[in-house]
């Protein structure tokens, strides 16, 4: 198998890379059982690409699950917290860019009559 | 008392009867048969938010492959093996006896008659699962591969 790669693995729909991620899983314990039983050298390192590996497979798998999820709230009004942008605490409470930048009308027009005038002095 | 069209007379009895008892009207007062007052029952709504609140569930995170960890092929569990048909095993600490038994029976399709378990000093949970009486615990270590 040789390490799968994680642009051949989004090819892949969901059935298949559950199944791909249960046969790594299982080589995974056989490896694992060879250890205690002194395996062979090229059988230990072989632990870590397995390891790697099913890293690999559960990321692409969420990482599509999450797009998907993300496509199918696209219209509605409310998102999954998880699925909402992180940052900090702070920031996500703080007024939007729209909020902050709102005046009014009252506000605008002494803005548009009395802007802030720049002189100069002629040398 | 004639009641076509209310006349003055009907009229000024029931401004009088309005003046002294009130426009409210009586409500009838509950009679109570026991000195103790219970709460009275509200209504209960069900939950129904209006997004949930994780997207998606998590897969079950305790998977057989996670529960036994690796079998242990020391000399006192080489003597469990031989003499008591029991297999030992590191599981997980947050495993119990019946997520050990089913695991067991996932991997390696191997009924277990009883499970006992430790934590080790070095904060693993050993696991000592005796076999049905009909399976060879020497036969299934060889077949897992760990002998």
């Amino acid at each position: 198998m040789a390490a799968p790669k994680a642009y051949e693995l989004r090819t892949k729909n969901k059935a298949e890379l559950t199944k791909q991620l249960e046969e790594l899983k299982q080589e995974l314990a056989s490896l694992k059982v060879q250890k205690v039983a002194g395996g062979s050298a090229g059988k230990l390192t072989k632990i870590s690409a397995v390891r790697k590996s099913i890293a690999r497979v559960m990321t692409v798998i969420t990482q599509t699950q999450r797009a998907q999820l993300r496509l199918f709230y696209q219209k509605k009004n409310f998102l999954p917290l998880d699925l909402r942008v992180k940052k900090t605490r702070a920031i996500r409470r703080r007024l939007t860019k729209h909020e902050a930048s709102v005046k009014t009308v009252k506000q605008q027009k002494k803005d548009i009559h009395f802007p802030l005038r720049k002189y100069a002095v002629k040398a | 008392m004639t009641k076509a069209a209310p006349s003055d007379k009907n009229k000024a009895l029931a401004a009088k009867k309005a003046a002294l008892k009130g426009v409210n009207g009586q409500k009838a007062r509950k009679i109570r048969t026991s000195t103790t007052f219970n709460r009275p029952k509200t209504l209960k709504l069900a939950r129904s938010p209006k997004y949930a609140r994780k997207s998606v569930p998590h897969v079950p995170r305790l998977d057989q492959y996670k529960v036994l960890k690796t079998p242990l092929n020391t000399e006192s569990a080489m003597k469990k093996i031989e003499e008591n048909n029991t297999l030992v095993f590191i599981v997980d600490v947050k495993s119990n006896k019946r997520q050990i038994k089913d695991a067991l029976k996932k991997m390696y399709d191997v009924t277990a008659l009883k499970v006992n378990t430790l934590i080790r000093p070095d904060g693993n949970k050993k696991a000592y699962i005796k076999l049905t009486a009909d399976v060879d615990a020497l036969d299934v270590a060889n077949k897992i591969g760990f002998i």
